[in-house]
Formats: structure tokens, sequence, C-alpha cells
């Protein structure tokens, strides 16, 4: 009898918590609600582009529905994509957290009608979006190697942190970075290694390649938990500032880093104005005006002394 | 007989241990064998190792706890944001009070989560594994909401001077503090009716009811005290980066629990040691570190982590089952 009672109280409990997290979930449709699915919950750089993506919706009369997964993870993406394609929106903005992986589901919405705009990511299979707005990232890898032959005086040692092996986006900084080192003679390239977006591991690869090779001059880290541990590694070995530390990005905390020295330099993107085109293309595509199949925004190095590039630059937290 | 043989385990795990140092020193001397190379391996295995010690005494009892990382997240996020509100915002300045505080919000939070796995296995009687998954979703949930989903990354200078970078006596602060806690943890495993307790519920929980063992109470003290730790992980991990690292520790609970069975302790508990447990983490640190100064390429390091883990425990195994055959 007790138990039955207490079953009953922990089934009212759950529920409760489902309907909760249903309305505070539940996708938006309608010809003017246009889906924005980001890589992952609360990172500056997604929260900067839906700043951008909302100022953009709102001038132009539409209204943006974030739905962002907990994670960079696309087994927790790809559910977010079938609500949002059910719910019907005009369009869907996304940053396909794989390039593979999410194809399935957007085909899915591609066939229900929906036009599909890739921002920050983008799917391998080039026939499902019609517009893929994304900073050009090898480009922005080599803007890393230019800043750190500059910073070490184009001789030494360097090392590539990334952070998965299949994550477009930083593979192709990474790669960038790797192209572009080879301009300079007296610079060897250690290699690529991956710190599975763990800081931690990051900072192990960090005090690693200092033992084996104590005369490293320059890191380049391809994402912020990769940076954050590589600056932590170099504190921990107590060669801040002497290893010059890239860093890709512009979020509050490697701005600060950048400040306090743990970091010599950082790679900016600019994930307002990815957000904005992005909505322009899917617009674009709503009102069967012409829609730009590539857009590639600009990048910058900001380095701790630029305070105008940082002021314009630097990720927020909030819009 | 028990105690026997999970030392005799140890042994050989410690000779696996030796025998990687020693090839590693052997292909690269100038820069493995090193005070730096030990140093920073210790320092990077400190967090990982306080969880262990939890989660030896939680996998004696032939429990287990997958939530060890997401509570270690939140544990953290509870205890930056409670600094900086502490600090008006932003507790980079703030002072030693401040960061004490920080310390008994990051052991309370972890310990509150350690109390509702404990109610929920002993009392609801939902099992370990079930309950512990499910935490290890709702911890992390919980400290996704408590920061907004952004990670908090204002954190004492002080703090993160003394307990992330600073030396006591030329060791590492962080070193000395899982040091302490592993001592502790052997003491009370070893010593008190504490861990005889835990060793005589992991063996058979009927008799240890028997023989007037408060079971339900012991557990909820043994899932408490790996919250605890988790706790104390999450604020040392505070003060080693300075900032949450959401994306991060989803792993955490796979390496302590790896650490653990690879240290000699059973899975089906009744069996086990911290000793073991330290050893058993220091392995694939060893390993991960190693493969790195000896330049094995990137893609290959998972593969022959992997590899040597499973190698290591076969090895143990097929110890033991000559030994029992005798």
């Amino acid at each position: 009898m007790r138990r039955t009672r207490v079953a009953a109280v922990l089934v009212a409990l759950l529920s409760a918590v489902l309907v909760l997290t249903a309305c505070q979930g539940g996708a938006k449709g309608g010809d003017h609600t246009l889906s924005f699915i980001p890589g992952t919950k609360g990172e500056p750089f997604y929260i900067s582009m839906q700043c951008g993506a909302q100022a953009k919706a709102a001038e132009l009369g539409y209204t943006l529905d974030p739905q962002p997964p907990d994670k960079f993870d696309p087994s927790l993406q790809t559910p977010i994509v079938s609500a949002v394609t059910a719910a019907k929106p005009g369009a869907i903005l996304i940053a396909p957290t794989s390039p593979v992986a999410m194809g399935a589901p957007l085909k899915e919405a591609k066939r229900a009608g929906i036009p599909i705009v890739e921002v920050d990511t983008a799917l391998k299979d080039r026939s499902v979006a019609v517009s893929s707005v994304s900073s050009d990232n090898p480009k922005g890898g080599g803007l890393g190697a230019d800043a750190l032959a500059k910073l070490v005086g184009e001789k030494g040692p360097v090392l590539i942190i990334d952070t998965t092996a299949g994550t477009s986006t930083t593979n192709a900084r990474a790669r960038g970075f790797a192209e572009q080192l080879k301009k300079y003679p007296e610079m060897k390239n250690l290699g690529t290694q991956y710190n599975e977006n763990e800081a931690s591991k990051a900072a192990t690869i960090v005090t690693a390649t200092l033992a084996a090779h104590p005369d490293l001059a320059g890191i380049f880290a391809t994402n912020l938990s990769s940076t954050e541990g590589a600056a932590t590694g170099l504190r921990n070995a107590g060669k801040t500032g002497q290893v010059k530390l890239i860093g890709f990005d512009a979020s509050p905390k490697q701005v600060a880093d950048m400040k306090a020295g743990a970091i010599q330099a950082l790679i900016a993107q600019d994930p307002a104005a990815i957000g904005a085109s992005g909505v322009q293309q899917a617009v674009n595509a709503l009102q069967g005006k012409p829609v730009e199949r590539t857009l590639l925004p600009d990048m910058v190095t900001i380095t701790a002394d630029d305070q105008a590039t940082l002021a314009k630059y630097a990720y927020k937290t909030k819009c | 007989m028990v105690a026997k043989l999970s030392k005799i385990t140890t042994v050989w795990i410690a000779l696996v241990l030796v025998l990687l140092c020693v090839v590693f020193s052997v292909i690269n001397p100038a820069a493995f064998p090193t005070a730096f190379n030990l140093k920073t391996l210790l320092v990077e295995a400190a967090v990982l190792l306080v969880l262990s010690v939890g989660m030896t005494f939680v996998i004696i009892t032939a429990g287990i706890d997958l939530s060890v990382g997401s509570v270690l997240l939140f544990a953290s996020m509870c205890s930056a944001l409670a600094m900086n509100s502490m600090a008006g915002g932003d507790s980079t300045a703030a002072g030693a009070d401040v960061a004490f505080v920080g310390l008994l919000v990051a052991l309370v939070a972890g310990a509150a989560w350690g109390v509702l796995n404990g109610l929920l296995i002993t009392v609801a009687k939902v099992p370990p594994l079930i309950v512990t998954l499910g935490s290890f979703g709702a911890a992390l949930g919980a400290a996704q909401l408590a920061g907004d989903g952004t990670d908090v990354d204002t954190v004492p200078e002080g703090m993160r001077e003394w307990l992330g970078f600073g030396n006591t006596l030329g060791i590492p602060n962080m070193v000395l503090v899982a040091l302490i806690v592993t001592l502790l943890g052997g003491w009370l495993l070893t010593t008190t009716r504490f861990g005889r307790y835990t060793f005589a519920i992991g063996s058979n929980p009927e008799a240890a009811r028997r023989v007037g063992i408060s079971v339900t109470r012991h557990l909820i003290m043994v899932y408490t005290l790996v919250g605890l730790l988790a706790g104390l992980a999450g604020y040392m991990s505070l003060a080693q980066f300075g900032a949450t690292t959401l994306s991060g520790h989803t792993t955490d609970n796979l390496n302590a629990i790896a650490g653990v069975v690879l240290g000699g302790t059973s899975l089906f508990g009744g069996v086990g040691s911290i000793a073991g447990t330290v050893i058993g983490v220091f392995i694939p640190a060893v390993l991960t570190r190693g493969f790195i100064i000896t330049g094995v390429q990137a893609y290959w390091q998972p593969i022959a982590v992997g590899l040597v883990l499973v190698a290591a425990v076969w090895f143990d195994q097929s110890r033991r089952r000559a030994r029992n055959n005798r």
C-alpha cells in the first residue's frame, strides 16, 4: 500500500518534470519562424551568433527560435532536428555537429520542404543545404601560423592541439595552420594531437611535449578547451609567455587570459556576421530571391594591445 | 585470504607500471625519466586519483558510480557561482575567505548528490548503475542550468596560485591534496570499522545484515563519500583550469572505474585496495604521456592505451586463475 503511494508520487513528479521541460523546449512552427540549432548550448561563440541572427531576423520581420543541444554531439542534435522538422518552421539554421551523421535527419527536413542554411559547420553532402555560411577556417589557421611566426621570430618547433579527428571546422584550422607553416623553413611542425575536448588532456599534451622538446617555441590550439588546457599546461611547466600560445575564438575567458598574458594572440571569427548572413540567406530562400551557396565572412588576428579590434570581435555571453 | 589475493594482484599490476616506465625511459632517456615529467604527471593525475579513491569504496560494495564526472562539474559550478556572488560578480581578486567558502560549497554540493544517489539505491532499491546513470545526466543538466549553459571562468586568482600551481616543500599542492586523500582513504578502508563494513557488504550484503550491520546506512555513507570526493575534485579542477570546463569530464567515470579495476578491485565487490587504485590510475596516465613523448602518432594512442588496459587485466586474471587452480 505504502509502496504504491510512493510510486504514485514519483510518477506525478516525473510527469511534472516532463511537462515543464516540454514547455521549455517545444519547437515553434510557422512560415515566419526560423529555427536556429547551434552546435551546443551556452558557448559564447554560438550566443554571439544567435545575437546577430536574432537582430537580423527581427529586422526582416521574422522570429528566431533557438534550439540548442546540451552538447556538441550528433546523437543529441538529431532528435532536435526531428522535432523541429515536425513543427514545420519557415527555415532551419543549423551548425551540424557531424558532417556525415547529421545528413539523414537534415535530408528528412529538406524532404518536408524546409530550406536549410548551414552556419559555422557544414555537411559533407553539399546537396542538402541551400546555403552555407562559415568562417574560412583554413585561412584562419593560416592567419594563426603567420601570427605565431611573427611572435617566435620565424623559428623553432611548434605543436598543434586539435579537438577530435572528424570535427570539420577545427580540423580545417589545423590543416590551414600546417600548410601556412611550410612557408617558414626554420619552424618545425611537431604534428597534431587531439585533446577530445577535455582541457585536462590538452594540459597533458603540452607538458608531455615539453618533456620531449624543451625548446618548444609555440602552440596553436584550435578551440576553447584546447586553449584553456594548453594555458594550464604551460603554467604547470612554468613556461607561460615563454612558449607562445595562439588560440582560436575570442570568448570572454580567452580574452581575459590574453590580457593576463597566458595567451599571446587569438584568431577571432565574426559569429554575429555569420548568424546575420545565415538569416538573410534563409529569408532569401523563403521569398524566392537568389541565394548564395557559400559565404565566407572574414576572420581577424587579435593581440592584447589591439584594443579596437578586441572590442569589436570579442564574443558575448548574452545579447 | 581475500586481503592476500588483492595484495598479490597489486604487486603484479605495479610491475606492469614499472615496466612501462622503464620502456619509455629507454626509448627517450632525455625526456621521460625527468623530474619535470614526474611532477606534471602527478599534478595532472591528481583530480582523477581523488575521484578513484571514492570509486574504490563504491566498487568494493559491489556498486558503481557513473555520476562522478557530472557531480564534479556540478560542484565546481556551485562553488564558482558562490565565490563570484560573494565577491560581487567577479571573484578574480577575492581572498582566502571567499576561496574557503567555495571549498565548503563544492564539498556540500558533491556530498548532496552522493546522499541522493545513496537514498535512491538503498531506500528506493533502484540498481546503482541506473541511479548513477540518471544522476550522470541530471547533475550535468543541473550544472548547466545553474550556469545558464555557460562556463563560469572567474575564479579567485589566489586560489589558483596556491592550490592550482603552488608548491609546499617542493611538492605541488595539487599532489599533496591527492596524497592526503589517498592516505586517508587507505586508512579508512584497511584499519577502521567503516572499511570492514565496506568489504563485508561487498562480499555478501545479506550476511552483513544478519550480523547486525546497517547496510542501508553504510551504503548511503559510501555514496556520500564518493560524492564528497567528487566535490573536492571539482574544486581542484577549478583551481587548475580557472574555469568550470562544462564540455569536459564526460569520461571521468569510465577512467576512474578503469583505474580501480586495473588496480585489482573486483567489480563484483568484496575485494580491493587503495594502493591498487593508485597504480591503476597511473597506468593510463603514464601511457598517454609516454606515447606523446615517444612520438606515437595521435590516432594510434587510444588504440594502444586500450590494448594495454585489456592486456594488463587479462594478464592479472590468468595469473589469478593459475593460482586458484593450484
